[in-house]
């Protein structure tokens, strides 16, 4: 293991130094700078080709459907750069939270129901975090199981039921609250990326982050305490989650355990299309961003044109693996 | 001083509890014995009926075993394939959707062992981690099932085969179990007698050594794909086949069971460790737990709770794991002391 993410390191430097004296080598630069292009492309072919993406009731609807989605994904950033694939236990995580959030604000108030998410959010980050961390143990193994446990306490205990807020109140109010055709959940998305974008690349924890993905050893012996550092990111998965269950409850009204099904997938997809590396080390916060935005326009595309759930779950599977391929291939080009 | 040790340990090991001790050294499935005796103390203490109504244990442990053989292939070589469940879904569709049943059983067999060769292309070929390519194809491939079935469950045509293949063959042996016992049978031969399966622990405990001592890797990670893929289409068969008709959802639940028996079962995430055998204990004691849960009237959030902890508990109580934090207990205490001083 420590040989292999060592070899990475090399693979990652040389990549960096051949590539301004390789211009001509397509993948590389594709893997970097694509996601720009694609991403124009779609928006500019959308709003040419698609009947009704570029009226106003519609890009309000992707800003809102993509808020959340964004929210979970610029969290899991963190996790991926780190090194350990992803938390897939964000699905569980949304709900709990805007459970939580809705069917605790109806009795005690938002103030006390916002502290019991983050309760259920530390719990998560905890649990993840110091099995990854600490026992060393396969993150997408511990976070399928914790999945499992989460949502079946929260089924458990909701018994299954759909949670209402109430017709009027902060809630609703901030939930459907727009600046020009920008609803606020979209606003709390670009604040949340820019304060973990600052973290990642400006603060001490966000290097070691950085560190930990490209090399773990190398960053151990350098006298850090690498549990420290996996569980910080976990935490930084599990508060953005939780911000991002509040979104979905204010912005539906509605909360329910099953609520958030396939946000792991598409947080995932969003990142690694953004280019962000599923090898870790390499990515950023910003790039997330630019992701979910290229997932949540083909996304509104595919549902535009009538296409069904089946062929969208197909083609986010594809697009995952082909932006992981390219990721993959450019980094042998790299060092070749 | 040395002297004398070295004499006791040799006199111990010539006597039948060193060999004992030694055998139980080398072997991985202590967790899954442990976690099974645990079990079946307290089942047959609260609810001896899963042992009276022994078929239905027996189906379920064949449903949960029968995926996580094929997994154990993977697990074995250092790769997981999360596409089983998937897999097992879209295959029992496929089978479904062909009238002749046994042209149906060959379609499916053998979209199995595409997805396989798909997998395997990925991860030896292009080289991604097989956590995130089998990862996107279980998102495609359950997509892929949402698309052929029209999203509904699709009706068996030969629905008398279906009912015949329920029936007990010999004994009390349903044809589930039987398969399920073949196939536990031809797995264990291949990895501890077949030299290609013995590759297998090579791959997983050092790949770059294996490649320098001439194995095949790229061949042998095919193989294990193969082996999976095929496995769990089988199961998506057996289901369909049980079920006479194919669910595009199928293989949920089995997904978290299966995992959890192939881990507990002592097969080591990172490669290199682990046993069939090992899985077999581990299948049983998720299959008894499940009946068991299930007679006792308790309702499935609660059992997938159970289930859940018993994989984060198999996932941490690993060997590897369990060093990792005494080390950084270790290291935390030492620290201590030296800033004390």
């Amino acid at each position: 293991m420590a040989k292999e993410t060592l070899t990475e390191v090399i693979t990652v430097a040389q990549g960096d130094e051949q590539q301004p004296s390789k211009p001509r080598s397509v993948l590389p630069w594709m893997a970097e700078n694509g996601i720009f292009i694609f991403t124009a492309l779609l928006i500019l072919g959308a709003a040419v080709f698609v009947d009704g993406f570029a009226s106003l009731v519609n890009i309000t609807d992707v800003f809102h459907r993509a808020a959340p989605i964004g929210i979970v994904a610029v969290g899991m950033t963190f996790v991926v750069i780190s090194g350990n694939y992803l938390d897939l236990s964000v699905v569980a995580q949304v709900a709990t939270s805007a459970v939580i959030f809705l069917a605790v604000s109806n009795v005690y108030g938002v103030p006390i129901a916002m502290l019991a998410a983050l309760l259920a959010a530390i719990a998560y980050a905890l649990v993840n975090g110091i099995a990854v961390g600490y026992f060393k143990a396969n993150a997408v193994i511990v976070t399928l199981s914790t999945t499992y446990i989460g949502i079946g306490v929260l089924r458990y205990f909701s018994g299954g039921s759909i949670f209402f807020g109430p017709e009027d109140g902060p809630i609703r109010a901030f939930g459907t609250a727009k600046l020009g055709p920008v609803p606020y959940s979209a606003l709390v998305l670009i604040l949340v990326t820019l304060i973990l974008a600052f973290v990642l690349s400006r603060t001490n924890f966000g290097f070691l982050v950085r560190s930990f993905g490209v090399n773990e050893s190398a960053t151990r012996l350098g006298g850090v305490n690498t549990g420290y550092v996996i569980v910080g990111a976990f935490f930084v998965t599990a508060l953005a989650a939780m911000v991002a269950g509040w979104v979905l409850a204010a912005f539906s009204n509605t909360a329910v355990s099953s609520m958030s099904t396939g946000y792991d997938f598409q947080a995932l997809a969003a990142i690694i299309v953004g280019g962000t590396s599923v090898f870790g080390g390499k990515g950023s916060v910003l790039r997330t961003l630019l992701g979910v935005v290229f997932v949540s326009v083909l996304t509104n595309i595919l549902v535009l044109s009538n296409i069904t759930f089946g062929y969208q779950q197909v083609a986010l599977g594809i697009l995952i693996v082909v932006a992981v391929t390219i990721d993959a291939l450019s980094r042998k080009v790299g060092t070749r | 001083m040395s002297q004398t040790q070295s004499l006791k340990l040799g006199s111990s090991d010539t006597s039948f509890l060193g060999r004992a001790r030694l055998v139980v050294a080398r072997r991985t499935e202590g967790r899954g014995v442990a976690l099974l005796a645990i079990i079946l103390v307290v089942v047959s203490l609260t609810q001896p009926l899963v042992f009276t109504a022994y078929p239905v244990s027996l189906g379920r442990i064949a449903l949960i075993g029968l995926v996580a053989l094929g997994l154990t292939a993977v697990i074995l070589m250092g790769e997981l394939d999360l596409s089983v469940a998937s897999t097992l879904a879209v295959s029992g569709v496929v089978m479904a959707l062909i009238p002749d049943v046994w042209l149906g059983i060959l379609a499916a067999l053998a979209m199995g062992l595409v997805i396989g060769v798909i997998n395997a292309f990925f991860v030896a070929v292009v080289g991604i981690n097989s956590f995130i390519a089998t990862l996107g194809m279980l998102f495609a491939l359950r997509g892929l099932a949402y698309i052929l079935s029209d999203e509904t469950p699709v009706r068996l045509t030969d629905t008398d085969a279906g009912i015949a293949f329920g029936q007990a063959l010999i004994g009390p042996l349903t044809p589930r179990v039987l398969i399920f016992v073949l196939a536990f049978l031809a797995l264990q031969i291949f990895v501890s007698r077949v030299k290609a399966g013995r590759e297998f622990f090579a791959v997983g405990g050092n790949r770059q050594a294996a490649y320098d001592a001439g194995i095949p890797v790229k061949r042998r990670i095919f193989t294990g794909f193969m082996i999976s893929g095929f496995v769990a289409s089988l199961a998506g068969v057996i289901n369909t086949l049980e079920r006479t008709a194919a669910d595009p959802r199928a293989g949920l639940t089995v997904l978290l069971a299966s995992f959890a028996a192939a881990i507990i079962g002592g097969n080591y995430l990172k490669g290199g460790r682990g046993s069939i055998v090992g899985t077999l204990i581990g299948a049983t004691a998720l299959g008894v737990l499940q009946v068991a849960l299930t007679l006792s009237g308790i309702q499935v959030p609660v059992q997938e709770i159970f289930i859940g902890l018993i994989l984060l508990l198999a996932v941490t109580t690993d060997p590897a794991s369990l060093r990792a934090v005494l080390g950084s207990i270790r290291s935390v205490r030492q620290g201590r002391s030296k800033s004390r001083a």
